[in-house]
């Protein structure tokens, strides 16, 4: 039988206490469009479900907030991250990136936090805010912590975060002078479809060439990858078509992507090389016409 | 057709609001006092000796009413025709999927955690998958003996070819053949020969609503059923010969329908919930999940198609054999009759004097196939149009110049001998390829792609409808047939209104139950504008001529001297008598509504069809072999549209289902069992897919419809695959011998196609 305790606290204070209390037992219910997945599937049964809707009015887990970078609420849906004035100004990546993901129905009720904590490498956001150097804030009893969403990731649908923790926040750093940005979905069967791989790239330029590169993938491997080759090849060299071939190539070594049926193994990793060679080359555009945006 | 009021207006679907603002009751959504939930478990083998089934552990959960397995009910296999399915396995399982313990509990929660509680012991056993192999003598045989499974004759309306039923060869269902003239004397005749084969996936219907199924029965034994059925007589004599008793102890009860596509004529679980229902003592609804839809519903047939062909030194077909292999999974039980009905179009709409087509249809160990939109026909149009192009290419012609030279004209004899009135095949492809300007310069990497098909209007068997005028002059239409989405209903109202000449909006439309309707066939073969059409115009004919008699004895006039006019009946006096006051002054003296039913039979086969020719535009990216529609032309001989709006949701539905089954849609299976379960992974076209689609009409006026119109529903969806590889192969030099054409696929041959070149090179250098 499908049972379990449903409970909806008032406060974050409560919600942490919770999940002290009960550990490994509860699960925390944000938009649920992938925990009430798999918990239909069976294959997650908590004794305790979180639901956080009382939470949705709080500043701290609700809002996008500037603060030198930008501050993302764990609790902010997709939709409202994709549709945000401040994003779209500040990070037009994140709001290209976010309106890729799935349907505008998933998008409206899919949060950043649940999104993150579900770990699935074949979602859209994170190689964006990979990209952008992105930090979580992450909560419990015993205080808070922050740590590098690189780190985050551990391995197929599972994160450094512990039982008695709780996304609060995304922190997102500024970024550098004179930066372009791009991200690539690549979708070969529907529109509505996960990725067959998805890149994202950050390139800032100093004069004619490189300062620095960044580059990541989805749908490329266990989790989402930061392709470290590729962006060394590319730092302090001049964009040129040759370089950003050459620099693409290496991003085949880097993956290590699952067959599913949204292709091969080798197909991913040939099509990995090609749209991180497309992502660079529209980012370094991008940063040619920077008007400092990102 | 200036004249006419009602018909040829683009009116909506009557039924729309009602689906729209989630009004309408679907069979899912009924409840009933004491209501309980069936679910089955399902094999996980696909062939397996059943060793033991322990199910002591469910039947103990709090909850549960009944469990049981195939070895407690009756040893009475069911079907359509070949009735070789048992309701649950009796000791084999024969697919991944198939159903082998049923459970009824209180709650959906409850069946699923019984079933978990249930253990089952297989003992493995050899299976086989792929229809070709299946045939060959040292396959394992799905069925080991099929002598006791009984099939009735083949009904006088299917296409006549010489039938062997469950030949001596391994597997073999049904071996038919369709000959014409001399095919030897054809090859002798050819300055060349090509042969190809190609291979087709099953696919799913895709409708929005998973089968659902609800039986409750009555004190006395009476069986009430509600199933998501587009043919409920039909339904309802295969679920009455399943339970051994007579038809009118049974009653299938009306639903809406939410998407059929050819899927919703089988009994799928209404059986096995009517056992759930005797055994627990309450009535019991079962609602397929989509997993268990894609797992194990009634697919397309998946197919094998091997074309030869002669041609002439001039271009000119001489001779075609077809040799086309269906596998129709683990039972026969809900595919189409003797064998795929499509397999008349192996010749296409071609001038080919000499003509064999073999058809085989074969049991695989794979989820048991059923009816899909136009069955058989995508297959096999698929393999044909691909085939004529690629004889263009070996022969240095254009795909539309080959194309010209062999189509069918006025005069000609189609290429199983039959003579078709009016025969427009040759304006429709002329008309498709004007609309997408064949033969235009293209940028690189884009290509054009023709795809042809022909269809004749279904009759498939009579239709019936009572027409009843109130004491108020309400009129209401009661059909027997379902409704499955195509606006068939609206049709049928708009046939109403124009002959009485009274607005749309005073004929009301209603499914009848079996107990209420007169005998109707149902929906299926594109039949309903045809034939519920003509039993229309009776019922309406009839009502006219029975009210003109009430009219003339309220007048005082000869019947012959009193004429219906627009709502009221005009004396040769110049008398007026306006419906509602003759029904009136009936009121107390006649048993109110009159009621009129009107009956059709057409005569088959058919010598009327339609054609379609279509032609896609692709645009190929060569560094990831991402195939992107740009546009989608569709050209159609038609006959009197009757309804615009309805005609072209048909054609586009039809259009996108066919972008599908071309570009991304496949049951993807695997040792037997489907594994893309879920509409994540099998992926339907969304709106965002769809290219600038055109829809060309060719006039036609030799419809066997009401006002002289033809059929649509199955003729947009069938050549699209096939037009979409010829486009690909345009566009990057690439040649799909399967479906659907995927990206990896593309990139793959053009790889292969680059080393290939290379090794040319070097070897000629």
């Amino acid at each position: 039988m499908i049972a379990f305790e449903y409970v909806e606290p008032e406060s974050l204070e409560e919600v942490l206490a919770l999940l002290e209390q009960h550990g490994e037992d509860a699960k925390v219910l944000a938009g649920g469009t992938g925990l009430i997945n798999l918990m239909k599937q069976r294959l997650v049964q908590p004794a305790y479900l979180i639901g956080l809707r009382q939470l949705a009015r709080s500043p701290e887990l609700a809002e996008i907030r500037p603060n030198g970078g930008l501050t993302i609420g764990a609790l902010c849906s997709h939709r409202t991250i994709e549709t945000s004035a401040l994003i779209q100004h500040r990070l037009p990546l994140l709001a290209t990136t976010f309106r890729h993901v799935a349907s505008v129905r998933i998008r409206t009720a899919a949060t950043l936090g649940g999104s993150l904590a579900h770990a699935d490498p074949n979602q859209d956001p994170p190689p964006a805010l990979l990209v952008l150097d992105a930090r979580i804030r992450i909560q419990s009893r015993h205080g808070a912590r922050e740590i590098e969403l690189g780190d985050f990731f551990v391995d197929y649908y599972e994160t450094a975060l512990e039982p008695e923790e709780l996304i609060t926040t995304v922190v997102i750093p500024p970024q550098p002078a004179d930066t372009g940005t791009a991200f690539l979905k690549f979708l070969p069967q529907t529109h509505d479809d996960y990725a067959t791989i998805a890149v994202a790239a950050l390139v800032s330029l100093d004069g004619d060439t490189i300062a620095q590169a960044r580059i990541a993938l989805g749908a490329a491997a266990a989790t989402p990858l930061r392709a470290r080759a590729v962006e060394t090849a590319l730092q302090g060299q001049a964009p040129t078509p040759q370089v950003i071939h050459a620099a693409a190539a290496l991003v085949a070594e880097e993956v290590d992507p699952l067959a599913d049926f949204r292709g091969s193994v080798e197909y991913k990793r040939d099509m990995a090389v090609v749209f991180t060679q497309r992502a660079i080359e529209q980012a370094v555009t991008h940063a040619r016409g920077a008007s400092g945006n990102v | 057709m200036a004249s006419l009021a009602s018909v040829g207006q683009p009116a909506g679907h009557v039924e729309g609001p009602s689906k729209v603002t989630g009004q309408a009751r679907y069979t899912a959504d009924i409840r009933l006092p004491g209501l309980l939930y069936g679910k089955c478990l399902r094999s996980p083998f696909p062939h397996a000796r059943i060793v033991s089934i322990d199910t002591s552990q469910a039947k103990a959960l709090a909850g549960v009413h009944a469990v049981i397995t195939g070895a407690e009910l009756p040893d009475r296999r069911i079907g359509r025709f070949f009735l070789d399915k048992p309701v649950l396995a009796r000791d084999v399982v024969r697919f991944v999927g198939e159903k082998v313990v049923a459970v009824a509990a209180e709650s959906m929660d409850i069946a699923e955690e019984a079933l978990t509680r249930i253990a089952v012991e297989y003992e493995a056993l050899p299976a086989v998958f792929d229809p070709v192999e299946a045939m060959q003598e040292d396959a394992p045989r799905v069925h080991a003996d099929t002598s006791t499974y009984t099939h009735p004759p083949v009904p006088d309306f299917v296409h006549p070819g010489d039938d062997r039923l469950y030949p001596d060869i391994p597997n073999v269902v049904s071996q038919v053949f369709y000959t014409h003239g001399d095919i030897e004397a054809g090859f002798a005749q050819a300055a060349r020969e090509f042969t190809h084969t190609f291979t087709i996936p099953p696919v799913h219907q895709g409708y929005i609503e998973p089968h659902a199924s609800v039986v409750q029965i009555e004190p006395d034994g009476k069986v009430n059923l509600w199933i998501s059925n587009k043919t409920p007589f039909v339904a309802r004599a295969q679920f009455a010969a399943a339970l051994g008793v007579a038809e009118d102890r049974v009653c299938v009860n009306t639903a809406p329908i939410g998407g059929d596509f050819g899927g919703k004529g089988s009994l799928m679980d209404g059986v096995v919930c009517y056992h759930l229902a005797a055994a627990a003592g309450r009535p019991v609804k079962m609602v397929m999940s989509y997993t268990e839809e894609l797992l194990a519903g009634n697919p397309r047939h998946p197919a094998v198609i091997t074309l030869r062909t002669g041609v002439d030194a001039n271009g000119r077909i001489v001779a075609r054999k077809a040799r086309l292999v269906f596998s129709c999974g683990a039972y026969s039980a809900f595919t189409p009759l003797h064998t795929v009905h499509g397999s008349v179009h192996a010749a296409g709409p071609y001038r080919m004097p000499n003509v064999e087509i073999e058809v085989f249809r074969v049991y695989t160990n794979t989820v048991p196939a059923g009816h899909m939109r136009a069955p058989g026909a995508p297959q096999i149009v698929f393999g044909v149009e691909s085939h004529m192009d690629l004889i263009a290419q070996e022969l240095g012609l254009d795909p539309l110049e080959f194309r010209l030279r062999n189509t069918l004209i006025e005069g000609d004899a189609a290429p199983l001998g039959e003579k078709w009135k009016k025969i427009r095949c040759k304006e429709t492809l002329e008309a498709a390829a004007k609309e997408a300007k064949w033969g235009a310069e293209k940028t690189a990497n884009r290509g054009r792609g023709i795809g042809m098909y022909d269809r004749e209007p279904g009759a498939f068997g009579p239709s019936s409808a009572t027409l009843s005028i109130a004491a108020d002059a309400t009129l209401t239409l009661m059909t027997g047939a379902a409704d499955t989405g195509t606006g068939s209903y609206t049709i049928l109202q708009q046939v109403v209104a124009e002959e009485l000449q009274v607005p749309l909006e005073s004929v009301r439309v209603v499914q009848g139950s079996t107990d209420s309707a007169p005998w109707e066939v149902g929906a299926g073969g594109s039949r309903l504008t045809h034939m519920a059409g003509q039993a229309t115009l009776a019922a309406v004919q009839r009502l006219k001529e029975g009210l003109t008699a009430f009219a003339a004895r309220h007048m005082e006039t000869p019947s012959e001297q009193v004429a219906y006019r627009a709502g009221e009946f005009v004396n040769t006096n110049g008398q007026h008598l306006a419906l509602p006051t003759l029904m009136a002054a009936l009121a107390g003296r006649e048993e109110l509504p009159l009621r009129y039913t009107g009956e059709y039979v057409a005569e088959d086969p058919m010598d009327v069809t339609s054609f379609c020719a279509q032609i896609a535009e692709v645009e190929v990216d060569p560094a990831t072999g991402q195939v992107t529609l740009q546009k989608l032309t569709t050209a159609h001989d038609v006959g009197t549209v009757l309804n615009p709006l309805t005609h072209q949701g048909q054609v586009e539905g039809g259009a996108i289902q066919g972008v599908g089954h071309a570009l991304t849609e496949h049951l993807i299976v695997q040792d037997g069992a489907v594994t893309n379960v879920h509409l994540g992974d099998y992926k339907l076209p969304t709106s965002m897919d769809i290219p600038e689609l055109k829809t060309v009409l060719v006039e036609s006026d030799a419809g066997p419809a009401p006002y002289a119109g033809k059929a649509i529903g199955e003729h947009s969806n069938v050549a699209v695959p096939a037009a979409v590889a010829n486009a690909v192969f345009d566009a990057v030099g690439v040649r799909l011998m399967d479906l659907p054409v995927t990206a990896e696929k593309v990139y793959t041959a053009l790889r292969e196609k680059t080393a290939r070149s290379r090794t040319m090179r070097r070897g000629n250098s």
